[in-house]
């Protein structure tokens, strides 16, 4: 039993009375004064109570599993959910899957049916980058991703009760990191395959690729893991670029290789031997990255924990309300306190100017967010290039809207809350058409820089003549930035609005289409394309979203006043019948008054 | 404007959320250099009737108007004759606090804006953390950095909730300091506070939420419990 040091209460000196001093009108001064009295008020209460000293005695050490188990069975004893509903849920899940699973199938078939016209040895050779380009691309989200997160991650809960505990960390932590590495080798070895299987790949190299693919992601989370230990993060950041800029680099190489700029005769089998290589080194890599990894899990900080833990708990939340926007928010204001500081850049235009100038300068202050637009503009030229021209227009203006979003940030923050958009003397439309102005430059450049691969270019593509091909790539352009800023502008779910009866459950009106925001106006501009309609289609559709994202169709708006209309035409209605309809306050509600007037 | 003329006008506000009615017939009239502070218990409708001012809530009822103009949040006029300080307002988080300041100052076309940046940036106490980004700024110099929002650009209202709320107390103390000089200065103000001191030094008018309509009203509530 321990020991309780109980500290006494010494006698207090009775509170003096404070010195008369003539009555200042100062407002500190009278803060001060006051804040005065209330501490010799307090001084002079009696100690609330003793506190525990240091001296508690022989503590036994913690046995780590036991916690785990512990912890465990409270969860088990606090499960709100019933047996049926948890196989009611499985059904669902597998239900779910089986669906998604067969439209997967369906569509892999699809591709493979329109890549059977590549049958050319240049053709076939820029086939076989696309796994080589999906490994270089898994590593480089493998290790971004784990250096967001940690990768090995602590609640705040468990940071706060049992990171502080005389603990060995490592057994607490162990399973954990063999979690991620297993659902990161299983996802990222399914990604692998669906791309190999969707470009028409053989089953061999699908194989091959899929499990060097998984192994070597796997291999780059462990390393990042052993990173965390060490509590370094510039080794992983400069992994990511090099890992990122390499992608880029066998993208290029893919559609020069088609076009017959570069010839890598790449065969069936040097592709397989490649594939075998990739999966053996990924292999050793994982198992000198699980060794550091694990050696060093007792030195992971708390802090990089329980961040990654916030993170993880702040994204779920987004993501359980299907709310991207969020979860990006998230991620960018994490960026921000990283970051913590900047040089700060001052001067530029006056007016309505001012919000494209600093969407100009933020621009220059991240400057990787160019790559994104740079990778978005090699996407039309390998979809043509892979013998898929007809997808070309979709598939390149959903990759532009994707590169297009960071460089609308300051349209996100204008939009998400009214406070910041209120301060600034222009009204929606200015300010949207303000901060559209550099991304729709960004989007004029990427029109230029893709019209071949909207051209009969290459004699891989079935495509158009030039004329139709400038059509089509500004098009395109244009359906990829008003996605974006579709997007960016949408309001966020009103959780308070009545909510819809779905078999899912109740849904909030409205979330669903949410979800698919951005993508909506992407498809239905880039639609009448692909089914070969004239160009003036996509035009019109284009200039009607166009004006609506400016908030001209707020229907929200709209709504509102025709309400106030009706209740004004119905107040009318009342006062003509010799009535009122004004609504009564309900009893005990809050009539004011006027209570001083001074001055 | 001469310093006797409306600045704000609000007649008959309305508010209420299902059957709970927050606000129910609420009548001020704000004169250039006139200062009025909302007080009364949590609850009592405060920021909510400063919410419906500033457009951030729709009324069910009732007339607002600003400078003589129905309010109509998308006013450019408006928004430039209407400071806020209430709790809706957002930062960009990768713009330092003077670049904000900064932004709102070449906005409102101020005519030295680095002149006006910096004096505010003195005033608030935000000088040494002008370069640092929003998301790592504590709660009390976010809090001045949203005051110094509000100062650094022209205005002719001025709507706080609750300014004084995570300043400390040389923070109220300014605060009262600078508000009760911009009032004299001409400027109108609405308030909600619950800092006597704010409220003593600012106020030329106090209106209590809550409280009864008149005399009447309430003798017959005594009567009724």
């Amino acid at each position: 039993m321990s020991k309780r040091r109980v500290r006494r209460s010494k006698p207090k000196p009775p509170p003096q009375a404070p010195a008369a001093t003539a009555p200042s009108e100062d407002p500190l001064e009278i803060l001060r004064a006051r804040a005065r009295k209330q501490a010799q008020e307090l001084d002079a209460l009696p100690d609330p109570a003793g506190f525990v000293g240091d001296d508690e005695g022989d503590v036994e050490e913690p046995y780590e599993p036991e916690l785990i188990d512990l912890m465990k069975g409270w969860r088990h004893g606090r499960a709100t959910r019933r047996l049926s509903e948890a196989l009611s849920d499985g059904y669902v899940a597998v239900f779910s899957l089986l669906v998604v699973g067969a439209m997967l199938v369906n569509a892999v078939i699809s591709a493979q049916r329109l890549v059977s016209a590549c049958e050319t040895a240049q053709c076939l050779s820029a086939r076989a980058l696309v796994p080589i380009a999906t490994l270089l691309a898994a590593l480089a989200l493998a290790l971004a991703v784990s250096r967001l997160f940690g990768p090995v991650v602590a609640s705040a809960a468990e940071g706060f009760w049992l990171m502080s505990a005389p603990i060995r960390r490592g057994r607490l932590l162990g399973g954990r990191l063999v979690t991620v590495l297993v659902a990161t080798f299983f996802g990222s070895a399914a990604l692998s395959a669906l791309l190999a299987l969707a470009s028409g790949s053989d089953w061999w190299s699908v194989g091959l690729w899929a499990l060097g693919t998984g192994l070597g992601a796997t291999a780059m989370v462990a390393i990042a893991a052993a990173e965390q230990g060490l509590d370094r993060r510039t080794p992983t950041r400069v992994a990511v670029a090099v890992f990122g800029a390499a992608t880029v680099a066998v993208l290029l190489a893919l559609v020069a290789q088609s076009v017959g700029w570069l010839h890598l005769g790449l065969t069936p089998d040097l592709t397989h031997r490649i594939g075998l290589a990739v999966a053996v080194g990924g292999f050793v890599a994982l198992v000198v990255g699980v060794v550091f990894a694990w050696r060093r899990l007792n030195r992971i900080r708390r802090v990089r924990l329980t961040s990654g833990g916030a993170l993880v708990a702040g994204l779920s939340g987004a993501m359980s309300a299907l709310d991207l926007g969020l979860a990006r928010d998230i991620l960018i204001e994490r960026a921000a306190i990283e970051r913590g500081h900047v040089r700060s850049v001052r001067g530029g235009p006056t007016g309505r100017k001012v919000l494209t100038d600093r969407a100009r300068k933020q621009l220059l202050r991240h400057p990787q967010r160019l790559i994104g637009v740079a990778v978005s503009v090699v996407v039309p030229h390998a979809i043509s290039a892979l013998g898929l021209p007809v997808l070309a227009p979709v598939v390149g203006a959903l990759a532009l809207f994707i590169a297009l979003v960071p460089t609308l940030g300051e349209l996100r923050v204008l939009t998400r809350t009214n406070g910041l958009a209120r301060t600034l003397p222009l009204t929606t439309a200015q300010q949207r058409m303000a901060l559209m102005i550099v991304p729709a430059v960004l989007a004029g450049i990427w029109a230029v820089l893709t019209v071949p691969a909207f051209a009969d270019w290459g004699g891989v593509a079935r495509g158009h003549n030039w004329f139709d091909a400038v059509q089509v790539a500004v098009l395109t352009a244009a359906a990829g930035l008003l996605g974006a800023v579709r997007w960016v502008v949408a309001k966020p779910i009103n959780w308070n609005a009545p909510m819809v009866a779905t078999a899912s459950g109740a849904l909030p009106s409205g979330m669903l289409t949410y979800v698919v925001r951005g993508v909506d106006m992407v498809v239905l501009i880039t639609a009448p394309m692909v089914f070969g309609l004239p160009p003036v289609i996509s035009f019109a559709i284009a200039v009607i979203v166009y004006i609506a994202m400016l908030g001209y169709f707020d229907i929200e708006k709209l709504q509102k006043k025709q309400a106030q209309q009706m209740e004004l035409a119905q107040q009318a209605k009342s006062q003509a019948r010799g009535g009122s309809s004004a609504p009564k306050p309900a009893p005990g509600a809050n009539p004011q008054r006027r209570k001083k007037q001074r001055r | 404007m001469s310093k006797r003329d409306v600045v704000l006008s609000v007649k008959g506000l309305g508010r209420s959320y299902g059957p709970a009615v927050i606000v129910s017939g609420f009548d001020l009239m704000v004169r250039a250099g006139e200062a009025v502070a909302l007080t009364g218990r949590n609850g009592s409708g405060k920021s909510t009737v400063l919410r419906c001012l500033v457009g951030a809530d729709t009324a069910d009822e009732g007339e607002i108007e600003i400078c003589g103009r129905p309010l109509d949040e998308d006013d450019v006029e408006q928004r430039r004759d209407l400071a806020t300080v209430i709790d809706d307002l957002d930062f960009f988080p990768d713009l330092s606090v003077v670049e904000h300041l900064d932004l709102f100052a070449r906005a409102h076309g101020v005519p030295d804006p680095d002149e006006m940046v910096d004096e505010v940036l003195d005033q608030l106490q935000l000088i040494p953390q002008s370069g640092q980004l929003p998301g790592t700024l504590s709660s009390g110099q976010k809090r001045r950095l949203a005051l110094a929002s509000a100062f650094v650009r022209p205005r002719k209202l001025l709507v706080l909730d609750e300014p004084e709320q995570r300043l400390d107390v040389e923070g109220v103390a300014w605060l009262a300091r600078r508000l009760k000089a911009e009032r004299e200065a001409g400027l109108a103000i609405v308030f909600a506070s619950h800092e006597p001191v704010l409220v003593e030094t600012v106020a030329t008018r106090i209106v209590e939420m809550g409280a009864p309509a008149d005399p009447a009203d309430a003798d017959a509530q005594f009567e009724d419990q």
